[in-house]
């Protein structure tokens, strides 16, 4: 059984809009993250970043090709007890708390009440939301709301983290302190996927990187590889030659 | 199959507390409750058959804020998922589409119980009061079993229509499409007694077409037991209350599986 994250040869188109053609979002994209390590999946708005992250975690199903994760289906909701997701928008529902949010989470990973008391105390205080706990997660500021999303991915100490724009809404000190968890966590030993279009994040937190471009995997490999492949001496630099802004 | 209903249930929990919460839900209970007290007001204007005229009333009311509730409140939490992409924060957990669709259905049916039976309760104290200031020759009959029963029709009525809207919510984007299509299956629903009566005359074969249409769009007024609360032993049979409620449990589990089937197979983008 493969560990850890298989995309192979997978295509997806989204249904057409009326007055739209329909262009493929990813277009026989192929990579593995394996167990451990940390990929970073770097691209231009609508290069099919997110796309990846929404078929992983089964909001959207491959039109060809195979997703698997520890050998199984994405399909598989069980699947999940392992997975921290954080979205690119934080979305609850209106007038809850982040503590509604973590008791319904505990229900539905089977934590104890005392794990989730525990773990919930550990990262509400760890992500400086201790205070907040109590309010509706509207009454958030962006910072807040991303943030709380972190809460509730860690919660259940998952072992796959997928992050999509982890670091989107957040002010420099966020940005930071949210760079430091991730860096911990890699510490920790977890698998985490990415996706961002900050490049410097990249530089700082992953082990290898993903380039796409219009739906195309331009580039898989460590950042140094990178820098070998297209003769660059920055990431910035590696990255727009592999989509051909600039010649190498 | 305990630690599905403990998803399901927790999902339940969400919607539920999220919609307690909510102010607009909040203002329409209150609004109900003044209308409802405010009977105790008016019922002196009414002429004769007090009793009649002001069960109805009470019923009605009720009936009214579960169709704002429906066609407002739930329509809206079902788009949710859509619009804002709550449905992504709830799926990324070991929470299977299926149990999604019934999470929320539940919910929200649970919602439109506490609604009913906060309107009930208050709505027999009205009545219960009336009928002592003008006397039994005005106000004859005040059954509780009955009285409950007209509430338990009330919530069968909104219950399909629930699951009708969260079937709808599965085929369709936006809330206000899913709002509009609703609207037009809660008119057909009410329109296709008339058609039928109106085609009494017609061939067999399209009396059968349209009765057969009720299968998909229920006769409401089946379930309309008010009439009953002001009227002595007038008890309907055992055998068409078991029949009526077989009905509504068959119809919402057919239609929310149909709703899971569509969920399980179509990208939540």
């Amino acid at each position: 059984m493969a560990e850890g994250v298989c995309f192979s040869e997978v295509w997806k188109t989204y249904e057409r809009e009326l007055g739209t053609d329909a262009q493929p979002a990813l277009r026989g994209v192929t990579f593995a993250v394996r167990r451990g390590e940390t990929l970073g999946l770097i691209g231009a708005n609508g290069a099919g970043k997110s796309t990846c992250i929404r078929l992983l975690m089964d909001f959207i199903r491959p039109d060809k090709g195979a997703i698997t994760l520890d050998g199984r289906s994405p399909a598989d909701s069980r699947l999940r007890h392992d997975i921290g997701y954080l979205p690119e928008i934080a979305s609850f529902p209106a007038n809850l708390t982040v503590l509604d949010m973590l008791s319904f989470v505990g229900a539905t990973h089977d934590l104890s009440k005392n794990d989730l008391t525990e773990q919930s105390e550990k990262w509400l205080r760890a992500l400086e939301l201790w205070d907040a706990r109590k309010r509706p997660i509207h009454s958030y500021s962006k910072g807040m709301q991303q943030r709380a999303s972190f809460v509730l991915a860690l919660v259940h100490d998952p072992s796959l983290l997928i992050l999509d724009e982890p670091m989107s809404g957040l002010d420099p000190i966020g940005r930071a302190s949210i760079t430091q968890l991730i860096q911990s966590l890699k510490t920790q030993g977890k698998t985490i996927l990415f996706c961002t279009h900050i490049l410097d994040d990249v530089d700082r937190l992953a082990d290898r990187l993903l380039i796409l471009h219009k739906g195309e995997k331009r580039f898989e490999g460590t950042p140094i590889e990178l820098s070998g492949n297209f003769g660059t001496t920055t990431i910035v630099d590696g990255f727009l030659s592999a989509i051909g802004v600039i010649q190498p | 199959m305990k630690n599905s209903l403990k998803r399901i249930s927790a999902l339940a929990r969400l919607v539920v507390v999220d919609g307690i919460r909510r102010h607009a839900l909040i203002g329409l209970v209150v609004l109900a409750l003044g209308i409802e007290v405010s009977g105790l007001f008016f019922f002196s204007f009414v002429p004769r058959d007090i009793g009649r005229m002001l069960t109805d009333f009470i019923v009605t009311i009720g009936w009214c804020a579960g169709m704002v509730f429906l066609f407002f409140h739930a329509v809206q939490v079902m788009s949710w998922g859509e619009d804002r992409r709550v449905i992504h924060t709830l799926l990324a957990r070991p929470l299977s589409r299926t149990e999604y669709v019934a999470g929320v259905f539940a919910g929200l049916l649970f919602l439109l119980l506490l609604l009913n039976a906060l309107l009930g309760a208050i709505g027999y104290g009205v009545l219960a009061l009336i009928r002592h200031w003008v006397g039994e020759v005005y106000f004859s009959h005040l059954g509780i079993l009955e009285y409950i029963l007209s509430w338990v029709g009330v919530l069968c009525i909104q219950a399909m229509i629930l699951s009708a809207i969260v079937l709808f919510s599965g085929i369709i984007r936006g809330g206000f499409t899913v709002l509009l299509v609703s609207l037009t299956y809660y008119l057909i629903c009410n329109g296709l007694p008339v058609a039928i009566e109106f085609f009494k005359d017609a061939s067999p074969l399209a009396r059968k077409f349209m009765v057969g249409l009720t299968l998909v769009f229920p006769n409401f007024s089946r379930f309309d037991y008010k009439g009953l609360i002001v009227a002595l032993g007038k008890w309907p049979e055992v055998t068409t209350l078991a029949l009526n409620l077989a009905y509504v449990v068959l119809y919402c589990a057919l239609v929310l599986t149909l709703a899971a089937g569509i969920y399980n197979r179509r990208d939540l983008k």
